[in-house]
């Protein structure tokens, strides 16, 4: 439409431009929504009620809180390395928003789709371990050095189940771009056409995904009551915002992968041969649904969360290398197997 | 009250040599520090946890100028923090003692403020507005074979080691306490404690306070436990005095200590899951604390400072809704117990984190003298309740938790169990108050008779015990607690030697002490 | 038990506990909630009668306390929270009287001991129940606790 007006560079740069603007504001809606919902969900479970005094329901807390973040000071260290130290908080958002936009949210939504995708999407969100190495080594702290590494060794270590059991998926599928996945799933869900060993790698995702955002019970790195908050120690203001956020986003991000891949994505939910009621499911529109099974899983990650006591660090790598690696492979070859000969629904 | 028995300073090593090995005297109750006026000197009390004798000893030195006395850290661990709080408060050093250092004031306190010619308020010790310099070093003084003295530098802390503090002000230390450990990548290879950043000087106030005014103060050592310190206390006095109380009284008093103690043990439980990180257990924990509270406050007028107990009786009698409330919270209480154990107890992850972490051996207990539910998960039954039953003790029918293990997860076991018993023993007790009076009449002034005298009672953290030493006169001459926290922290050094610093978490919320009773 | 050593044995029984932790996290997530909503709830909001707020001389319906100006509640002070400065008169005999002029009561160095209520001898001071002290000046929280113009009840 724009090309009609101009030349077509221009017109492209211009579409790229508002974008991006679309892709960080619906970061920051996301990630208001997603605070809110973590405050009172957590305040739910632990028998009280959470915000309620800013505005009805407290629906004023996160936006009250985002003011005051914006107007903080950023204290400057004296003896940080100030280069790393002022370059870590963008490194991990950019590593976060590239991952964010892989994401299809409804027919044609998906800003990056590439034959790639989910390649795509496991390699940018590795730019995040950077990040945060740099964070814990630019403080100049003691603390946030222990943090930081075992942040790094956490991550990496399960970066390998994330990738084994989206694998799996993978090759259920046979391709690795994000629309087709979802479109592969009008006949029913991958979690119902994979049967076991898509149920065993939903889990192994949703566990490694986990510890992946440092949240949960694996988030020993910024344990408040251990290290006092761990690699993200000396930030404070907006660049304490863009950890914060990222880490919600993260969250939100395993969350809509697995909603994509193993529940279906925009996808309604059909069972094969009711017409009529899959009719009736067509008529919710798609990005309701993907936001349903995204909040879905954000939901159960928040009741693991706030249930358990925290792992320490040589049990989660304990944990990653002698059960989950292991039985991921397993898992995998399973489902070659199933491909192979044709198991599946 | 039993004999004192002095031991004069050149026979003092090897007569209590000879106890120990002898007589097997391996639990040293208590060291108290002594200014008689011309000397200066320490009083010990011991027991055996073989044979259950009791004895007290002393032993003093007339040189005012430079006190010394051998010491004892050898023969019982637990003389190590204590003999560097007599020096600190009355400047006896201790011959061969690896460590002389203060342990509660400063660095640079210039004087020893509990001998008697001695004014802490003087102008040598202004409020000094720069930090304390953390020395690394301390002095030993050691006895060489030909006789003579001299001193040693030992080192704490060399500079090639990797030290982080953790504390004093820290989520995790359950109050303000510093320990400096020294890290090898996670593992922890020494450890540190630095006391005394909440030190009151209560044993110098007391001895400048009325026998009443002093129980003002008890509610503010362990704050968790005061309706049992301030039983100690008044068992103190009023033994020395020779006033009985009524029956009605025991039974209030006993009723009360089984309260706070279940009181005590959820916040014990909300702490340690908090520090672990399960949030959410931490409110169910202070939920149930709440309903223990209220019925606290409307007989004792308090929700932490009971101020309930007095010489001889109480302050009030029960309020008429005290027993249907306590009625009503017993089926509560066991009824919900069990979501505690299906959130925290029986995870895997809780497992993980608390078993087989931080073994305390029987023989180390013992010899550290951490008695309590540390010392009850390492084999030792040490509750005085069984000991040296008080209170209505003697009439109700109640386990003693033990287990063998000596691990954290032993030690939170024991608590949670506990808790159980408690329930048990007001359910015994709640039907069958007698009628009588709720306070002796005493006179208005209260003088206690001459002499030293020693109670204790099973506080939640352990043995909290009183020592009055009176001269005949309305103020107290030496008032000594202790502590039931002070043998705690000393036990966290030997036993996280090797874990690591996640593992230092989990140790210290176990082992449940509060920083105010150690540091008084 | 013999099937948490086996490899398969432990994981499977670790989850068995993981979920029960979960399904009572999630039975509190529907209970009804014990926040109470504090400065909304002051009207059902009653202290017991035995709580210790405040120090207060209470006065009956002609402005008459019960203070003699004995003193013996500023010597059982522990903490020289109370003073009071009383002034000799001359009654109608002829006798000297002490009266009370001023009771000064230290809001921030009480540690509500209650050994001042015990000690007096007419019951002339007692505890409330307010539990609101915040104030922004440290001077405001030494009270004066007799009112203005009142005078001692008479004994008869």
């Amino acid at each position: 439409m724009l090309t009609s007006l101009m030349p077509e560079g221009l017109a492209v740069f211009i579409e790229c431009v508002v974008i991006g603007v679309c892709i960080i504001l619906m970061y920051a809606i996301l990630a208001i929504i997603l605070i809110y919902m973590e405050r009172k969900v957590c305040a739910f479970f632990q028998c009280r009620l959470g915000p309620n005094r800013v505005g009805k329901w407290g629906s004023m807390q996160v936006f009250a809180d985002v003011i005051k973040m914006l107007i903080k000071e950023i204290i400057s260290l004296k003896h940080s390395d100030r280069f790393l130290y002022e370059l870590a908080p963008y490194m991990v958002i950019i590593a976060s928003i590239l991952a964010f936009s892989c994401i299809p949210i409804n027919k044609g939504m998906g800003v990056l789709d590439f034959n790639v995708g989910v390649f795509f999407l496991l390699a940018a969100s590795s730019i995040g371990v950077v990040g945060i190495l740099l964070a814990g080594w630019g403080s100049n702290n003691k603390f946030s050095l222990i943090g930081a590494m075992r942040s790094g060794a956490q991550i990496i270590s399960y970066e390998l189940s994330v990738g084994l059991s989206i694998l799996t998926m993978v090759v259920l599928m046979g391709t690795m771009q994000f629309s087709e996945i979802v479109e592969g799933q009008a006949d029913g869900w991958f979690i119902f056409k994979g049967h076991i060993p898509a149920l065993i790698a939903f889990v192994i995702y949703l566990i490694a995904g986990n510890a992946e955002t440092n949240r949960g019970p694996f988030d020993l790195p910024e344990a408040e009551s251990e290290l006092t908050a761990g690699y993200h120690t000396e930030y404070s203001g907006m660049h304490f915002g863009f950890f914060y956020l990222a880490e919600y986003l993260n969250m939100f991000i395993v969350a809509s992968v697995a909603a994509t891949i193993f529940l279906g994505g925009w996808m309604p939910f059909h069972v094969v041969g009711l017409d009529s009621f899959n009719t009736v499911m067509d008529y919710i529109p798609g990005f309701i649904w993907f936001f349903g099974k995204a909040f879905f899983v954000v939901f159960l990650l928040m009741w693991i969360k706030w249930t358990f006591p925290r792992l320490r660090i040589d049990q989660i790598l304990k944990l990653e290398w002698k059960y989950l690696v292991p039985i991921s492979m397993v898992n995998l070859v399973i489902m070659v197997l199933i491909v192979v000969f044709g198991l599946h629904f | 009250m039993n004999e004192i028995i002095e031991i004069p300073l050149e026979r003092f090593r090897d007569e209590v040599l000879k106890l120990r090995t002898e007589k097997q005297m391996d639990f040293l109750e208590s060291l108290t520090g002594m200014d008689w006026g011309e000397s200066l000197g320490v009083i010990y009390h011991l027991e055996s946890t073989v044979t259950g004798e009791k004895m007290v000893i002393k032993t003093s030195t007339n040189n005012r100028e430079n006190p010394e006395l051998p010491t004892v850290s050898d023969i019982w661990k637990a003389a190590e923090l204590n003999e560097r709080e007599v020096y600190d408060f009355y400047g006896i050093r201790f011959i061969n003692h690896p460590d002389m250092r203060r342990l509660y004031l400063r660095n640079d306190w210039v004087g020893y403020p509990m001998r008697k010619d001695d004014d802490p308020m003087d102008e040598r010790n202004p409020l000094r507005m720069n930090n304390e310099e953390t020395i690394d070093s301390t002095t030993e003084l050691k006895l060489n074979s030909d006789g003579t003295l001299e001193d040693q530098e030992n080192i704490i802390f060399d500079d090639r080691e990797y030290v982080i503090n953790i504390g004093p002000q820290h989520p995790a230390t359950h109050g303000v306490l510093r320990f400096r450990v020294s890290l090898e990548g996670e593992t922890i290879k020494k450890l540190d404690a630095n006391c005394g950043y909440i030190h009151r000087g209560i044993e110098k106030m007391c001895e400048s306070l009325t026998y009443p005014q002093t129980l003002a103060l008890t509610d503010r050592l362990d704050y968790l436990g005061a309706h049992q310190n301030r039983h100690a206390l008044c068992m103190c006095i009023e033994k020395a005095m020779g006033v009985e109380v009524s029956e009605r009284v025991q039974y209030i008093r006993t009723i009360m200590d089984e309260l706070q103690r279940i009181d005590s043990h959820l916040l014990f439980y909300s702490c340690l899951c908090m520090d672990l990180g399960a949030l959410t257990a931490f409110f169910y924990g202070f939920r149930d604390r709440e309903k223990i509270l209220d019925i606290f406050e409307e007989t004792c007028g308090g929700r932490l400072t009971m101020n309930y107990n007095t010489i001889g009786g109480v302050q009030w009698d029960l309020h008429p809704n005290f027993i249907r409330r306590v009625k009503e919270f017993i089926p509560y209480m066991r009824g919900i117990i069990h979501e505690y154990h299906e959130v925290f107890t029986g995870n895997i992850i809780a497992h993980q984190r608390l078993k087989g972490v931080g073994v305390l051996s029987r023989e180390d207990a013992i010899s550290f003298g951490a008695t309590g539910g540390t010392g009850r998960a390492s084999g030792w039954a040490c509750d005085v309740r069984k000991r040296i039953p008080y209170g209505v003790y003697d009439k109700v029918d109640f386990k003693e938790i033990i287990y063998t293990e000596g691990d954290c997860f032993a030690r939170y076991m024991v608590r949670m169990d506990e808790i159980m018993e408690s329930l048990c023993i007001i359910e015994q007790l709640i039907d069958n108050i007698p009628e009588g009076s709720y306070q002796e009449k005493m006179k208005p002034i209260i003088r206690v008779p001459e002499g030293s005298y020693y109670a204790a009672v099973e506080g939640s953290r352990g043995e909290f015990g009183v020592f009055i030493e009176s001269h005949g006169e309305k103020n107290p001459y030496r008032v000594h607690f202790r502590s039931t926290g002070l043998p705690l922290v000393s036990v966290v050094d030997t036993i996280s030697r090797g874990s690591k610093i996640a593992d230092l978490i989990a140790i210290g919320g176990t082992l449940d002490y509060v920083v105010p009773d150690i540091d008084r | 038990m013999k099937n948490e050593n086996s490899y398969l044995g432990g994981l499977l029984n670790g989850i068995g506990t993981l979920l029960t932790g979960m399904k009572t996290t999630i039975t509190v997530f529907f209970r009804a909630k014990t926040t109470e909503q504090y400065p909304e709830n002051r009207a059902e909001l009653k202290m017991f009668d035995r709580f210790r707020g405040e120090l207060i001389m209470p006065h009956n319906e002609n402005n008459e306390h019960r203070c003699v100006s004995c003193g013996i509640c500023q010597n059982v002070c522990p903490n020289d929270t109370i003073e009071i400065i009383s002034e000799t008169i001359e009654t109608e005999e002829g006798k000297k009287k002490k009266i009370l002029k001023t009771y000064k009561y230290d809001l921030g160095s009480c540690i509500f001991c209650e050994l001042c209520v015990n000690a007096c001898p007419h019951d002339a001071i007692t505890f409330d129940q307010t539990f609101e002290h915040a104030v922004f000046n440290r001077d405001k929280l030494i009270h004066t606790l007799n009112h203005e113009g009142s005078k001692v009840i008479e004994k008869k």
